[in-house]
This record gives C-alpha cells, sequence and structure tokens, in this order.
C-alpha cells in the first residue's frame, strides 16, 4: 500500500464523527487529571485506563493516546504555573517555564510550549509514518531467537537510560518478570505463584498493578510531603510569545524536536531522556548558558518539543517490534492486549485500519491539544485553585472503579491494596517502578520466546547468538553492561540527569 | 529510622530495597518449590521462577552490600496515616462493592478515603460524597454500564 493511500484511510478512520469525539474526550480527560498537581502521565494513562475497555479496539486506542498527550502537555502547564512538576519529563520545563510565570510571562511560556509540542508533534508523526511499515518488514523476520535477544536488550536498555540506580531498575525488571508468571502456566497447565487463591488463576490484570503502583501511591506519598498545596505563580496578561520570543524558539524547536524524534525511538527513552538531553543541548549551544533557569524563551521551548516528539516516536518500537520502550508504552500494550490485537510487526498488514487510524489520531489529537488548550489555560488555572484534600478523593474513586470494572469482581480492587504499599515502599526504597511495568508485559513474551528458541536448538544456548541479529542485540546488551561498569560513563549518566534534582 | 549518629554509615534506601527483592524472591522460590523445574530443552513451569527468582535475590544482596558501604543517607519521612487510611478505604470499597452496592461502597470510600489529609472538612465531605457519589452513578454505573449493584437489596 502506497503511504499516501495508507494515510488516506487512516485519516478516513480517524476522522469519523465517534472516533474524533473520543480523541477530543480523551485529551480533555488527560489535560484535566494531568493539570493535577503530582499526577504525572503515568499515573494519568493508568487511573483512565479501565474507561477505554468499554469501547471498540481504535477507538479505545484513539483515546487513550489522547489521554497521554493531554496529560503531558497538563503536566507542562503545571510545571510553568506552580513549578509541580507532575512526571520526570517537566522537570526541565519547570526550570525556565517557571521563571518565565513569574516575571508574568506565563502565558508566553505555555503558548511556546503548546507551539513547541504541536510542532515536534507533526514531525514526529511523519517519521512514524515513515519508519513504522519498513521496521515493521524487517521485523516479520524474526524467530524466537531475536525476539529473546530484542526483549532482553530492551529490558536492559531501559534500565540504564532510565534515572536512578541502574541495579535496582534491573531488580524491579525481575520483579516485574515474576508478577507476569502469577497464573496458570500456558505450556504445563499448572499453577504458578497463586497461593492456593483461584481468583489468581487468570494472572494478576495490569490495570491492578499500574492503578497501586502508580495512582494510590502516589496519592499518598503526596498527602504526606504536603507538596502538592499549590502556589500559583502571577497572573496571565499576554498569552502570545512575541516576535523576539518567536526568533528564539524556532532553532530550540527544531533542535529539541530532531533530538527527541530519535531518542523516543530507543528503549528506555521517551519523554523524560528527550526533555533532559534538549535541555542540556541548548545549554551547550547558548552563548549565554549562565541565564538557564532565568526564564529564556529556549528553555521551554527545547525539553517541551523533544519531550512530545519523544513521546510520539517511542509508538515506533511499541508498534513495529511490539516492544514498549517505556512504562507507557507498556500501558498502550496493555491496552491493546486487552482488546485482543498483539502489538508487532503483523499488526500493520492485518489491520491497516487499526495502524494508519493510531497514527493519524496522533497528529489530529495534536491539533486537538492546541485548540483548546489555548483558549482554555484558564480553566486548568481555576482548576489548579482547587485544594488536593478535595481532589484526591475523586481520583481514588476513579481508581477503584475503573479497577473492579476490568473483571467486575472487588477481588481486582483488595489486590490493589497490596500494590499501592508496594509502590510506596519502592518510592521509600527509592526505586523506579517503570521498569517493573516493563518486565511485567514483557515477562510473558521473553518466556515463551525463550522456550521455543530452546526447545528448537534441543537445550543449546548458542542458538540465540547464532543468528545475525540476535547476536547484534546480545553484543549491545553486553556493551551496555560494560559500559555500566566504566566509571567515566557512569560519571557522563548522572549529569545528564544532574537537574533532575533541582 | 530516625536519627542516626555521626559515624554510622549505609544508605537506608537501598537496604530497603535489598530487603524487599531478597524477601520476594524467597517468597518466589519458596511458593514454587514444588514445581518441575525441567531442562533448558524442556522447560517445566518451575524454570523461569528459578532463574529470576535466584537473580533477584543476588541484586538483592548486592545492593544490600554496596549500600552498607555508602555514605549515610537515611529514608524519606513516613508518615503512615495517609498511606494506612487510604489502603483501608481501598479494602472496604473492594468488601462493599460486591455487598452493599455502589452507592454505599462510593459514598464510603470519599468519606472515609477524605481523612487520609489531615485537613478534612466535614461539610466539604459530606458535600464532595454526595456530588462524587452521584456523578460517579451517572457516569460509570447508568453511562459505562459497569456490572456493580446499586444498592444491597
Amino acid at each position: 500500500m502506497d503511504m499516501f493511500d495508507a494515510l488516506y484511510l487512516g485519516f478516513s478512520e480517524a476522522m469519523s464523527p465517534t472516533n474524533l469525539a473520543f480523541c477530543l474526550i480523551g485529551a480533555l480527560l488527560g489535560t484535566l487529571i494531568g493539570v493535577l498537581p503530582g499526577i504525572g502521565p503515568t499515573a494519568t494513562v493508568a487511573i483512565l485506563l479501565p474507561i477505554t475497555y468499554f469501547l471498540p479496539p481504535l477507538a479505545a486506542l484513539i483515546m487513550l493516546a489522547g489521554i497521554f498527550y493531554g496529560a503531558q502537555y497538563g503536566g507542562s502547564t503545571t510545571a510553568i504555573l506552580v513549578n509541580l512538576p507532575g512526571e520526570a519529563s517537566a522537570v526541565v520545563t519547570a526550570l525556565d517555564g517557571h521563571a518565565m510565570a513569574k516575571q508574568g510571562r506565563a502565558g508566553a511560556a505555555l503558548a511556546t510550549a503548546a507551539l513547541a509540542s504541536f510542532f515536534a508533534g507533526t514531525v514526529a508523526t511523519v517519521a512514524l509514518a515513515v519508519a513504522g511499515p519498513l521496521l515493521s518488514k524487517f521485523a516479520l523476520s524474526f524467530g524466537p531467537a531475536e525476539y529473546v535477544a530484542l526483549t532482553v536488550f530492551g529490558l536492559l536498555a531501559a534500565t540504564i537510560l532510565a534515572s536512578g540506580s541502574v541495579i535496582k531498575a534491573v531488580g524491579m525488571v525481575c520483579i516485574g518478570l515474576l508478577l507476569g508468571m502469577v497464573g496458570i502456566d500456558v505450556s504445563s497447565g499448572s499453577t504458578r505463584l497463586t497461593f492456593g487463591s483461584t481468583d489468581l488463576y487468570d494472572g494478576i490484570d495490569f490495570v491492578v498493578i499500574a492503578v497501586g503502583l502508580f495512582g494510590i501511591a502516589e496519592i499518598a506519598v503526596n498527602l504526606e510531603s504536603g507538596e502538592a498545596k499549590t502556589s500559583l505563580a502571577g497572573k496571565i496578561t499576554r498569552l502570545w510569545p512575541t516576535r523576539e520570543d518567536f526568533r528564539k524558539a524556532w532553532p530550540a524547536t527544531l533542535r529539541g524536536t530532531a533530538l527527541g524524534t530519535f531518542l523516543g525511538v530507543l528503549p528506555g527513552g521517551g519523554a523524560t531522556l528527550s526533555a533532559f538531553s534538549a535541555y542540556s543541548l541548548e545549554k551547550k549551544m547558548s552563548k549565554t548558558p549562565e541565564k538557564f533557569g532565568t526564564g529564556l524563551v529556549e528553555g521551554v521551548a527545547a525539553p517541551e518539543a523533544a519531550n512530545n516528539a519523544g513521546a510520539q516516536s517511542s509508538f515506533i518500537p511499541l508498534l513495529t517490534l511490539g516492544i514498549p520502550s517505556n512504562s507507557i508504552m507498556a500501558m498502550m500494550l496493555g491496552a491493546m492486549m486487552i482488546h485482543g490485537i498483539t502489538p508487532g510487526p503483523s499488526v500493520i498488514t492485518n489491520q491497516p485500519a487499526l495502524f494508519w487510524g493510531l497514527i493519524a489520531s496522533m497528529w489530529i489529537g495534536n491539533v486537538m491539544l492546541l485548540v483548546i488548550n489555548l483558549p482554555l489555560i484558564g480553566l486548568w488555572v481555576r482548576l489548579l485553585r482547587v485544594p488536593y484534600r478535595l481532589l484526591f478523593p475523586a481520583i481514588l474513586l476513579f481508581c477503584c472503579v475503573g479497577v473492579y470494572s476490568v473483571n467486575n469482581r472487588g477481588f481486582d480492587v483488595a489486590l490493589v491494596i497490596i500494590f499501592g504499599l508496594l509502590g510506596y515502599l519502592f518510592r521509600k526504597a527509592k526505586c523506579e517502578p517503570g521498569p517493573l511495568l516493563l518486565g511485567f508485559v514483557l515477562g510473558p513474551l521473553l518466556e515463551t520466546n525463550l522456550r521455543r528458541a530452546l526447545l528448537i536448538s534441543q537445550g543449546d544456548p548458542a542458538v540465540l547468538i547464532e543468528r545475525p541479529i540476535s547476536a547484534v542485540l546480545f553484543a549491545a546488551s553486553a556493551i551496555l553492561l560494560v559500559m555500566m561498569v566504566l566509571p567515566a560513563f557512569r560519571k557522563k549518566r548522572e549529569e545528564a540527569f544532574q537537574d533532575e534534582e533541582v | 529510622m530516625g536519627e542516626m549518629s555521626m559515624t554510622a554509615r549505609g544508605s537506608r534506601p537501598d537496604l530497603l530495597a535489598s530487603g524487599i527483592f531478597i524477601g520476594l524472591g524467597g517468597l518466589v522460590l519458596w511458593s514454587t518449590s514444588d514445581l518441575p523445574v525441567g531442562s533448558a530443552a524442556m522447560m517445566g513451569p518451575g524454570f523461569m521462577p528459578l532463574m529470576i527468582g535466584s537473580l533477584i535475590i543476588v541484586l538483592g544482596l548486592v545492593v544490600g552490600l554496596v549500600g552498607m558501604f555508602k555514605q549515610v543517607e537515611a529514608i524519606d519521612r513516613v508518615k503512615l496515616r495517609p498511606l494506612l487510611i487510604l489502603l483501608a478505604a481501598v479494602g472496604g470499597f473492594a468488601l462493599a462493592a460486591e455487598l452493599a452496592g455502589f452507592v454505599i461502597a462510593a459514598a464510603g470510600l470519599i468519606i472515609f478515603g477524605s481523612m487520609a489529609d489531615k485537613e478534612w472538612r466535614v461539610r466539604e465531605v459530606l458535600i464532595s460524597s454526595t456530588v462524587l457519589t452521584l456523578f460517579g452513578l451517572l457516569v460509570f454505573i447508568y453511562g459505562l454500564d459497569v456490572q456493580m449493584p446499586v444498592g444491597p437489596f
């Protein structure tokens, strides 16, 4: 199929009135929850995920994508206005964005963020449309050995590129893998890790883990730190950036977009890494690096463009290889599975309407965000004035009803208690919960393919490195591991995330 | 976990992480010990749990040993009240959802859950629980058709 035919198909699917409506609802809901201080995009998607189960597959994915962008954008709004980034990807936006807001230029900062995000989203959507089919064709030749190598590489790279301790992240991946084993083992029929409970025979539902680790635990931490109490900076007077702002923001947006599109494809990449890298790149390119943090428009445009481009291009490995590169993509994978779609190279040929419809809706979602958000900024600002003590019970209700509705049973809600407690402990132990989610969704894939590969080779592990693609991927994994042991590289990695401590 | 003397060493978050890893790994090894492991060519259901369970114990030991010699680092302040109230409220909802229906479960969740924040006020909570329960009833039960009884009867 020609790319233009394909895009035409995609737009005709995505432009149907119901799908447009779900895209709009998703973007609105995502922004609504994402704007709440202390709730980042991951938590937002986790909380709203169950709502999409009632929809047909494409509508559900379109709405989820809308929620995701909305959450991302809402997070930036909060970062700029009250200096409370919901998630790491908005941390660098807060540095200069909030400084601009304090100077009374909040409107310009918000508009710059929105315009840069829109531009980056458009470019990354085109990248996805071009790279998707190519990568899918390539991935169709993958056998079990390649999938084992790809999964291992993906999991390992995700732990290294994420912030925080690598060894803890590997441990979190292992916990995720183990959680993925709960239930009846497909090949032998025996039950594993069910502790005698018949309710666990079908395994633990993805939503239970996501809501517990990200939703409940996040509310608990917000409540005990009291951090969620907001103080708004300044009044929003002028919304449109000045000509001078535009002149400075353009090149920064271009660089941020390019960097974000590239970094988003890497496992573990996505929004956070892209935003941090773009910010440090701007600092290096600038003639006045010492002025960063005092309200430079480049410091808002570059990371915002990069995190949106990264968020978008991280769909590439998910849709073409079936490997999610970060925890939000892991949630998209979970959502697709629930609708009976296994993401992978065959999606594009078997369900072209779904694939291209999703791509088209990404772009439409970006347009909608621009159209609804700039006029609605006043509404979001008012929402920020609502005290947290009134907001969190509503989030709690969303979480509980959402989890209940997956299987219509109270048992799943009770399980959330365990994961809420675990999520809280992980935060106290300084363990990032993201890698756990990746391990959980990739665990069954890893085990099945490892079994197949070793069954074919009669137990000889050499099969994993005999085929060229898997050999290259395993070599890359080994290099990553070695690099982590080298002090020089570790220092570089710490530098890359240093602004997070601010 | 509060105060530490000047000579103390060790990163408390690392030690906690180590404890979680070793504990979970041990739990997995214990509960899957009766499953056949099989061989690499014919993996039994116990093969992967044994591998990953052992790996996580090793990781836990490494994190713990390295953490012990790191500079002293305390765990962020812990307040159990919000966490425990939240978890109890969720547990209450889990029980009440099937037994007492949506109205009681939701109102209970919001009233009890609101107390997780020390600044809760009776009037606010009563209003918000009424509004949110009605909203939930319309959107989730009637709108999205979530299969949950409305009342106890």
